[in-house]
């Protein structure tokens, strides 16, 4: 695993060599945070969580950043004609698709990140609002959330990436996924007779809601930790199967 | 350094490359010559690992390219067809990049980095952004990233494709140079540069090797080594039956143009006639002002093998105004 850094790092470097990079994270931002205050504006003297609202917000336009951030991953790659030059260099495929899919992460946490601190500014700007009072619990547990959540749609989006080389297809097939992936559980409710269970339990709505109230359980830390797991084993074996077919 | 035996790739129902065999010793430079679609870049992404053959085996530096991948891509530079980079990175950020994924680090890396800089003439650009350098320069860093390593065996696929004439020339003695500590195997369209810089030629048509030795020993193939060409006045029949009967002699043709006669005298192997065509003008006292000796070349070779026999591939015609020569017979070593 001594290349995962390596490809970690150019990876991330060359997201902030671009403009997009800026441009995906001031829009992220811009739209992230006026939804928000919108929605503030619109509960202004009701008990709705403050914290709720904030991470509704973010989760509204976490597909669009996931997919910008993922379509390019491999599909640029194949374009440009450099994933021959990896390829041929002396690095796995678990390298390959653990240094992209670290450096995608890292890059939708950063954007996230200043997204949420959002809520600290607004507290602070904003003694006499009358809300329900900010819960750090539930905000911590709405961080961990989301970054559950950008760890599995990001392994969405990588995937789907490795199977086209051109960067449109690649970002509707990746916004399509990520959409399915997180309605997965009213997809599934539409199904007669699925047991209700089974739908909380694949629900991501469900799970943030819990999440963002403070109510932390392991539900999704199995859904997504291990969907994320399979996820990037697909993709490894998608890159692989180029040297057997 | 390179063995393939059988080497078959299908792309569906195509095929690629047929049972391809071939071997490259230590220290040799070999050019892979062969028409567009001949196999050639396949073959060579075989060997570099990027596409599994369907068929075939091939050992790289003793490793075998499908079963030990790994150690193969640590011991070759490969520089595909296209020179793939990373257009935002600046020329030294990408060869650290790519030093530090063939493994090296630290010291080693940074020395290994000033050396490919120096050999492929970069020093200057190092810090220049790749996407604003022009063509040469880009294929100058794909060669120092095929050599970061110090690699056993380069692979080069088409290394001056699209250079102008003072950057093939700079690339060809940078080749060279470097043919002195590695093995290498080039494809090129251009065969008088691989007639300068290779040892030994491959020629693949059709995704089979049809040829396979040194440039003499293909050149030493083709009937009529030599032919001369005489610009006379002389009468077209008396010249042609006086040239005929000259010893060595095989074949004459003659054309008109404006007042001179253009005469083609196709020479056996070994033989050099213009003494003798000299003399005969001379003793004729038909007023001749050229004579001419036109040797065969690789490019000769080429366009018998690959052309002769199939006309689609006129493409690669270097000249058109020449009569085509008898054709060899599949040669293979």
């Amino acid at each position: 695993m001594n290349n995962f850094g390596t490809i970690w790092r150019r990876e991330l470097s060359a997201s902030f060599l671009s403009p997009i990079a800026y441009v995906t994270m001031v829009v992220f931002l811009g739209v992230t945070n006026g939804t928000f205050l919108v929605a503030v504006l619109r509960n202004l003297g009701s008990y709705e969580p403050i914290a709720g609202i904030l991470f509704a917000a973010i989760f509204l336009w976490l597909p669009i950043l996931v997919t910008v951030t993922c379509m390019r991953l491999f599909a640029e790659e194949k374009r440009s004609g450099t994933i021959e030059a990896l390829l041929t260099a002396p690095v796995t495929e678990l390298e390959i698709v653990l240094g992209k899919y670290a450096a995608a992460l890292s890059f939708t946490l950063l954007t996230v990140a200043p997204a949420v601190a959002a809520i600290f500014i607004l507290e602070r700007l904003s003694p006499g609002l009358r809300m329900a009072d900010v819960d750090p619990g539930a905000i911590a547990a709405g961080c961990v959330i989301l970054a559950l959540l950008s760890a599995f749609l990001t392994a969405v989006g990588l995937l789907v990436s490795l199977l086209t080389k051109n960067q449109i297809v690649s970002a509707i097939a990746c916004f399509c996924c990520v959409c399915t992936a997180l309605m997965a559980g009213w997809l599934v409710s539409l199904v007669p007779g699925m047991p209700p269970e089974l739908i909380q339990y694949i629900s991501a709505t469900q799970h943030i809601e819990e999440f963002t109230r403070g109510i932390v359980n392991a539900d999704p830390f199995v859904l997504w930790g291990s969907g994320t797991v399979l996820l990037l084993f697909f993709a490894v074996r998608v890159l692989e199967a180029r040297r057997w077919l | 350094m390179i063995r393939a035996e059988n080497l078959t790739k299908h792309f569906g129902r195509t095929v690629a490359v047929d049972g391809v065999s071939f071997e490259v010793a230590r220290g040799e430079i070999v050019g892979f010559l062969g028409p567009n679609g001949a196999g050639k870049t396949t073959t060579m992404r075989i060997l570099a690992t990027f596409l599994p053959a369907t068929a075939g085996t091939a050992i790289v530096a003793g490793f075998d390219v499908f079963r030990d991948s790994l150690e193969v891509r640590r011991r070759i530079g490969y520089l595909p067809e296209t020179v793939p980079l990373y257009s935002e990175m600046r020329v030294s950020e990408y060869l650290v990049y790519r030093g530090r994924l063939k493994g090296l680090r630290g010291k080693a890396l940074r020395q290994r980095m000033e050396e490919a800089l120096d050999v492929c003439g970069l020093t200057t650009a190092r810090r220049s952004v790749i996407g604003t350098l022009s063509k040469g320069f880009r294929q100058r860093v794909g060669l120092a990233d095929a050599l970061i390593h110090d690699p056993d065996v380069l692979i080069l696929d088409e290394p001056t494709l699209g250079l102008d004439p003072q950057q093939i020339r700079q690339i060809r003695t940078l080749i060279k140079q470097l043919g002195e500590r590695h093995t290498i195997l080039l494809s090129s369209h251009i065969l008088s540069e691989v007639q300068m810089i290779c040892n030994r030629v491959l020629i693949i048509k059709a995704g089979r090797i049809v040829a396979a030795d040194t440039t003499e020993n293909l050149l030493s193939l083709l009937k009529g080594v030599t032919r001369v060409t005489v610009e006379t006045q002389a009468p077209q029949d008396a010249a042609a039956a006086a040239l005929r009967a000259l010893p060595g002699i095989t074949a004459v043709a003659i054309r008109q143009e404006r007042d001179w006669n253009i005469v083609t005298c196709e020479c056996a192997q070994g033989v050099d006639p213009r003494l003798e065509i000299f003399q005969l003008m001379a003793a004729k006292k038909w007023p001749t002002r050229e004579l001419r000796l036109e040797r065969r070349n690789l490019e000769d070779v080429f366009m018998e093998i690959t052309v002769a026999s199939n006309g689609a591939n006129a493409s690669v015609n270097p000249d058109e105004n020449r009569e085509p020569f008898p054709t060899i017979e599949e040669h293979r070593t």
